[in-house]
């Protein structure tokens, strides 16, 4: 049983993510009884929603689904409207509003745009879980602009013993990159000596994936706001470690696969430079 | 009801990253978990995945390896058992799409009017190769029914599963001396998978018409300046891939997210949280644990 789930995502974390929706739904179709392991363990791109009675954005995701609705943090409403959907207590409502409210200011400074939810649940054990969300796309302002998009999800579990309280923090981030040109006309290639006629390119390149990092910490509480704060710590920390490593794996670890593949320099010339040095050297030994 | 699954899940193999067919194919077994069928279903699409993405094999009987590909499939009759053309040792093969083994070689007699520009532009692309790739596999050959077109393919990969990463680089040229034209198509894929699942997927189609000097040039002389063309054009595509690369980080990137904010200060969860939602929160004390 867990077999088949352990295959599942090691499936999803070969196929290409930019299809990572299509082949969720394929493997729903596949295997409807695993739905549940399915959804809760694969991240999707998060969607944009508008609340109906704020108009203002709001992320959906698994966690605040119920059914074919989804919940708004700001309006704590359903859409499609749910009699008796899922619903925070009103304590955790309460910390929930102000989560929001306090990572939309932290967004603001760090997204300069895109979209923020929290969402909370109560734990049977009496803990509570939460998940934070961030959004970004970037639209590109001319044809041969990349275009781009950033999504986090943080999800944590804090459970309180005493003075102190104990968080497991699991954070996602999908990172999107997409680059489309292409030219048209004569265009001369290696100075006079070739010049190619009806010259036409056409090219895309997209950069894609997801990254995920677990943390857990201890942190004191003085208040149920302690909470926001520790949560926010623990998230800053994830983000700037978490942009570090997108940036390195991203821009350098798979472009030096792409110049492992070919060379733009001439291998024989440095093949026979390094052997010309290396008969050098034998001759000065000599 | 059970057909239809195996036959979606192995449209998945479509989808394998370089060097990873063995693993995703892994999956869908234990997905599946009824072998017969699905080695019924997945037949087909593994020959269609070996096609597509150049898988390379060591021919028989010689030291070098030839490209798996639909130019490179020998047509025969209906009932007869497929075979595929090494063009550069003249020999042809029966090629198993499991465990990607030839056997069987047989030799094959050559069209002799295109044979010596096929050979000359084989030689060229060989050349070619070693000033430019790590581990390129090439096959050019004659376009049957044709003797002035030609399709030179290329492939270089690289696996490195230990480090969670792999690579391959694919390109292809349909050469036509008779309309003077060039058709290229590259594709690169780099999967990196170590704790997440990047994948970088690109696609350049190239076409230009060749230069007067050349279709006038003797064989071996023309073979030679239509790979420096399209060496030229591979190299220049390199390098606006490095480009794209730049302009992806510098700007997509650092306008997706900011590295800090822009009073380069960390956010101050204390001053957020303490005065401005503090107030209306501070009495909850212990959210959970004095419930009441």
């Amino acid at each position: 049983m867990t077999d088949l789930v352990d295959s599942m995502l090691d499936l999803m974390r070969r196929l290409p993510p930019t299809r990572t929706e299509e082949n969720v739904a394929a493997l729903l179709n596949i295997c409807p009884d695993y739905a549940d392991d399915l959804l809760g363990s694969v991240d999707q791109p998060l969607q944009l929603k508008t609340d109906l009675a704020t108009g203002r954005e709001y992320l959906a995701c698994d966690y605040n689904r119920d059914g074919e609705s989804y919940r708004s943090p700001w309006s704590n409403e359903y859409d499609p409207p749910l009699e008796d959907g899922t619903m925070p207590t009103p304590k955790l409502r309460k910390l929930e509003i102000a989560a929001n409210e306090a990572f939309d200011t932290y967004r603001e400074l760090y997204y300069e745009g895109g979209v923020s939810s929290v969402y909370l649940w109560d734990l049977e054990d009496g803990g509570f879980a939460g998940v934070v969300l961030f959004k970004k796309t970037m639209t590109p302002s001319s044809p041969n602009e990349p275009s781009g998009s950033w999504d986090s999800i943080h999800v944590f579990e804090a459970a309180e013993r005493g003075r102190q309280a104990h968080y497991k923090l699991t954070s996602t981030i999908m990172l999107h990159l997409l680059t489309r040109s292409s030219s048209e006309g004569e265009n001369k290639q290696g100075g006079q000596r070739k010049v190619v006629e009806n010259l036409k390119r056409q090219s895309e390149v997209n950069l894609s994936g997801s990254m995920t990092r677990q943390n857990e910490q201890d942190w004191p509480i003085h208040d149920a706001t302690s909470h926001i704060s520790n949560t926010g710590r623990m998230i800053e920390e994830m983000e700037i470690k978490m942009r570090n490593l997108l940036q390195e794996v991203y821009f350098g670890k798979t472009r030096d696969v792409v110049f492992d593949l070919r060379s733009i320099d001439d291998l024989e010339k440095t093949r026979r430079q390094r052997e010309l040095q290396k008969e050098l050297v034998g001759l000065i030994k000599r | 009801m059970d057909e239809p699954r195996a036959q979606v899940a192995a449209q998945f193999l479509l989808q394998s990253p370089p060097g990873e067919i063995n693993d995703v194919l892994n999956d869908i077994r234990t997905i599946i978990a009824d072998d017969d069928l699905l080695q019924e279903e997945s037949l087909p699409v593994l020959k269609k995945y070996n096609l597509e993405q150049f898988i390379t094999v060591d021919v028989p009987n010689n030291n070098h390896q030839s490209i798996i590909s639909a130019a490179a499939k020998v047509s025969s009759a209906l009932d007869e058992e497929e075979r595929f053309l090494d063009p550069r040792s003249k020999t042809t093969f029966a090629f198993d799409h499991i465990s990607l083994e030839a056997s069987e070689p047989l030799p094959i007699e050559i069209d002799a009017e295109s044979e010596p520009f096929r050979a000359s532009l084989e030689s060229a692309t060989l050349t070619y190769l070693s000033s430019h790739y790590y581990d390129g596999v090439t096959s050019v050959f004659a376009i049957p029914g044709n003797p002035k077109q030609f399709n030179i393919q290329v492939v270089a990969n690289k696996y490195n599963p230990t480090n969670y990463w792999s690579g391959r680089w694919r390109a292809q040229y349909d050469i036509d001396m008779e309309n003077n034209s060039v058709v290229g198509k590259i594709s690169v894929n780099v999967h990196y998978y170590e704790q997440g699942n990047v994948q970088l997927a690109t696609t350049h189609d190239v076409s230009f018409n060749l230069p007067q000097g050349i279709i006038g040039s003797q064989e071996s002389a023309a073979a030679s300046k239509i790979l420096a063309l399209i060496g030229e054009e591979e190299s220049n595509y390199q390098q606006s891939l490095a480009n794209s690369y730049h302009d992806m980080g510098e700007k997509t990137f650092k306008g997706l997210r900011r590295a800090l904010p822009l009073t380069r200060q960390k956010f101050e969860w204390d001053r957020v949280t303490g005065y401005k939602l503090g107030a209306e929160l501070s009495s909850s004390k212990g959210l959970f644990t004095n419930s009441s």
